[in-house]
């Protein structure tokens, strides 16, 4: 369910304040920005999903290397394509927004580090995961041995009960000594 | 909607899966994890008893949880808000009312903190440097606005305490003489102000001297005046030293409570020295980083960072293997080249404190005013030539000296900076040392110089100015030659980097933003500044001038010359560090400031101070003018019988403190072992079910 008409009106404006940790001038440029990335044909329609090419051009998420895991995160879209509504797009900059929780952050952190969607970091999550932080997403820019170093030490820290992956509650308590966490995982429009 | 996402709900799947028998793994290594293959889209996955102790209890009865926390999809929330209008509320018109005001209550925060976000001094700046350039270059301009605003607000107090009354009161108020029948000591004569040529005009504002001697830059201008009123007096002597005394004690509580949240933040993360990898992996990406080129920058200083802790690892395993005989050579070498660099340090100091008596002569053999200018301008400014040359060549060679210790690479970085402080403050101490011998003729009250005044007259007539002008040429001289270096060096540099491209200038790439070096420049000038401050009340102001300038002057040079520090090392970035060296700092005027007050004898013939033997002895003769009630209680306070209970109850709240602190800490270490143990138990009930199904 996406804005009833071109305007989007006070009730469904408080609605959504209440619901995300966005406040009324967030909220209304959001809209402002992703009615621009709606055709001019479908700017009627209540619940136009954009698609996440279009998406992708944001300039805020051109050149993160996460941003396909982001739309693919947030997209509630039955097609998996990672097509975002109004409503995908308000929960996307509500998680990324100056107030919201650790706990929100963390939780949202995870699933979009998870890139085998399979509920807990693996080796080849982390593999991923390095490579994106580091360089090209399928070029490796450590070498294996160096990658197999790494990743060895991070189970080594962070795994607790030792099954060889990291979930939810682990990386919360690494991401929990981490005093600026909430301010990296940032996005403003 | 809704009936779709239910389909989805709790689709769960035994999962078998062979654990990859990393070492430590002691278990079997055919592991079964329950893998309930749940991706984000499924039904709550979220953990409630994460949140805040007191709300999973509260559930539906009670205060309604904050439906923007919950990680769920907005089409849900928005079905769960529905849901909650419908209900039934179970709450009383008191709790009502309460949520009613807690609403309006935390809008009208968030309304003042964005109101608040443009007041505050540079924030906007500040945010886009941290955005490009990382937390550390980000942690020095947060450091340098934190001094500005130091030293504006001391400024004020000095401004409302003693220059305006000084200002007012200079007509009005008597100055009592009291004659000791010294009268040779009392003569002071600066160069009468008049008028000046332009180009002296110039020499005399870099030089302190001339027009701006007599004048309320510097101590000698002020008077012992006093006014009594009826019910108003103000004693300006008195003033003077209990500004002094109290802006100290100001800037020690202002950096202890700066320090109190960043120790907060340093244990927090249970210790920044440990590297961490899944800190650095999991915590490293910043969200905020826009635009291809940061974006790139970032990438390669996470890379550089993981890169030289992996080596750093492999450097430790290899050490660790070295023969004795090896180990054995490389301790000597290390001696070796400690004593080295204590040499160097030696010869600086030396060359510092040669300077300085050398100055002191030139300036006050200089009677003739005909004299060359420039010459005298140079000697003038020769211990501050000779301090910024050995701050900057010695750590240079020692960095040459360092390659050849193989020290790993994060104690390599602290040992550097522990060599560059000490150089910078033991420098500084030796210049300040040198001038209180000249002055004092070293301790000597017999010496033919000293014994008349009880100080060297015939070189100072008015010593506390004279330091007061050295002072000022410190900090004179550092602003400028912070601005030399960025428009003869760095500019430049950046200019032959981008536009010839050759392998020499490739190897030597574009100025690198060095956070530990700058900000160890700005504890040296705020060191310099709390040293004078007692001798040039105005020195603040000037230091909150030169301090602006030099933000707009970095933050030009960053923009434009620098490229992001490549290795960063979390301790030596911290702001918890930026504050113990400035506190050591502190420590260092304040030694300086104490010895001044209680030891030397003012000058006769100028300041507020000049018929007493001592600073301090102000005090006592105040104190037996006070009312007797206000002596009594003031002898009350200082006597044994007031303080010891003081002493021994914050003595009790520290313990407590400590306690409790002990406390916190083992209990998050239980509560990991816990965690540890919950999920065996899990495999091992799974284990048992799979034993008991066959």
């Amino acid at each position: 369910m996406g804005a009833t008409a071109s305007q989007l009106d006070t009730g469904k404006l408080s609605e959504y304040e209440e619901l995300t940790f966005l406040t009324k001038q967030e909220i209304l440029l959001a809209y402002k920005r992703f009615d621009k990335l709606v055709p001019k044909e479908e700017k009627n329609r209540i619940d136009y999903r954009v698609r996440m090419e279009d998406i992708l051009e944001l300039p805020e998420l051109k050149f993160n290397p996460f941003k396909e895991r982001i739309c693919k995160v947030f997209s509630t879209s039955d097609k998996k394509d990672g097509s975002l509504d109004f409503d995908d797009f308000l929960d996307f900059l509500s998680a990324f927004s100056e107030s919201a929780t650790l706990e929100i952050k963390s939780h949202y952190a995870f699933h979009i580090f998870d890139f085998e969607d399979d509920g807990t970091l693996g080796r080849q999550d982390l593999k991923q995961l390095v490579n994106c932080l580091t360089g090209k997403a399928d070029k490796t820019s450590l070498t294996a041995d160096e990658m197999k170093q790494l990743i060895n030490n991070i189970l080594a820290e962070s795994d607790i009960d030792k099954d060889g992956t990291v979930n939810l509650s682990e990386f919360q308590h690494v991401i929990s000594r981490s005093p600026d966490f909430v301010s990296s995982f940032k996005i403003v429009l | 909607m809704i009936s779709e996402l239910q389909r989805q709900h709790s689709r769960g799947e035994y999962n078998y899966v062979a654990g990859d028998g990393y070492p430590g793994d002691h278990h079997s290594l055919r592991l079964r994890r329950l893998s309930s293959q749940m991706s984000i889209h499924d039904f709550p996955h979220y953990n409630p008893s994460l949140s805040d102790a007191g709300d999973s209890e509260a559930g539906d009865h009670g205060q309604p949880r904050d439906l923007r926390s919950l990680p769920l999809p907005m089409a849900i929330k928005k079905a769960k808000l529905k849901s909650r209008g419908i209900q039934v509320p179970v709450l009383s018109k008191v709790e009502l009312w309460k949520q009613e005001k807690l609403k309006k209550l935390r809008k009208f925060q968030t309304k003042a903190r964005e109101f608040l976000y443009f007041l505050v001094l540079w924030g906007k700046t500040i945010q886009k440097i941290g955005g490009n350039f990382g937390g550390g270059v980000k942690s020095y301009f947060l450091f340098l606005r934190f001094l500005v605003v130091l030293n504006f607000v001391s400024f004020l107090l000095i401004a409302g305490f003693v220059i305006i009354p000084s200002l007012v009161f200079r007509q009005v108020g008597t100055s009592f003489m009291n004659s000791t029948g010294n009268e040779r000591c009392t003569i002071y004569e600066p160069n009468p102000p008049g008028l000046v040529v332009f180009y002296n005009f110039f020499l005399d504002l870099l030089s302190g001297t001339g027009f701006m001697e007599y004048s309320f830059m510097f101590y000698g201008y002020y008077k012992n005046t006093m006014v009594e009123n009826n019910s108003f007096s103000y004693k300006i002597p008195l003033a003077y030293l209990f500004t002094a005394v109290f802006y100290f004690a100001f800037c020690l509580i202002c950096i202890i409570a700066r320090m109190g949240t960043a120790a907060r933040v340093a244990v927090a993360t249970g210790g920044s020295t440990v590297v961490n990898y899944s800190m650095t992996v999991f915590n490293g990406w910043n969200f905020g980083c826009l635009g291809e080129t940061a974006t790139k920058l970032k990438q390669k200083n996470l890379l550089y960072r993981l890169q030289v802790d992996l080596e750093e690892e492999s450097l430790k395993k290899r050490a660790a293997s070295l023969t004795l005989l090896k180990k054995f050579g490389l301790h000597s070498l290390r001696l070796l080249m400690a004593l080295l660099v204590l040499g160097l340090n030696i010869a600086a100091f030396y060359g510092i404190s040669y300077a300085t008596t050398y100055s002191q002569e030139q300036q006050n053999k200089r009677v003739n005013k005909e004299s060359d200018r420039i010459q005298d301008l140079f000697f003038e400014y020769l211990p501050s030539i000779v301090i910024s040359v050995a701050n900057f060549l010695v750590p240079l060679l020692c960095d040459q000296i360092a390659k050849v210790e193989h020290y790993s690479p994060s104690i390599t970085v602290i040992v550097a900076l522990l060599r560059a402080v000490v150089l910078r403050f033991v420098g500084l101490g030796v210049l300040l040392f040198t001038l209180w011998d000249q002055i004092t003729c070293t301790g000597n009250m017999d010496d033919a110089k000293c014994k008349e005044c009880s100080y060297n007259y015939a070189s100072y007539a008015c010593w506390e100015t004279r330091v007061g002008q050295e002072m000022y040429k410190l900090t004179l001289f550092d602003l400028l030659i912070n601005i030399a270096v960025l428009v003869l060096v760095e500019f430049p540099r950046r200019m032959v980097v981008d536009n010839w491209s050759s392998k020499v200038s490739q190897l030597v790439g574009r100025q690198e933003f060095v956070v530990s070096s700058n900000v160890l420049g700005l504890v040296y000038s705020q060191t310099v500044v709390w040293t004078g401050a007692l001798f040039c009340p105005l020195l603040p102001l000037i230091n909150t001038v030169k301090f602006v300038i030099l933000f707009y002057c970095k933050k030009i040079t960053l923009f434009s010359n620098c490229r992001p520090p490549q290795k960063t090392f979390r301790s030596t970035t911290s702001a918890f560090f930026f504050l113990v060296v400035l506190l050591l700092g502190w420590m260092l005027a304040s030694v300086v400031m104490i010895y001044s007050i209680a030891v030397i004898h003012p000058s006769r013939g100028c300041g507020p101070f000049r018929f007493s033997d001592n600073m301090w002895l102000i005090i006592p003769t105040s104190f037996y003018n006070l009312s007797a009630a206000t002596q009594e209680f003031l002898f009350f306070i200082g006597s044994q019988a007031f303080t010891i209970p003081l002493f021994s109850l914050s003595g009790l709240v520290m313990c407590y403190v400590i306690a409790l602190f002990s406390i916190y800490g083992k209990s998050v270490g239980l509560l990991r072992l816990q965690l540890k143990r919950e999920s065996r138990d899990k495999q091992f009930l799974v284990k048992q079910i799979e034993e008991l199904s066959r």
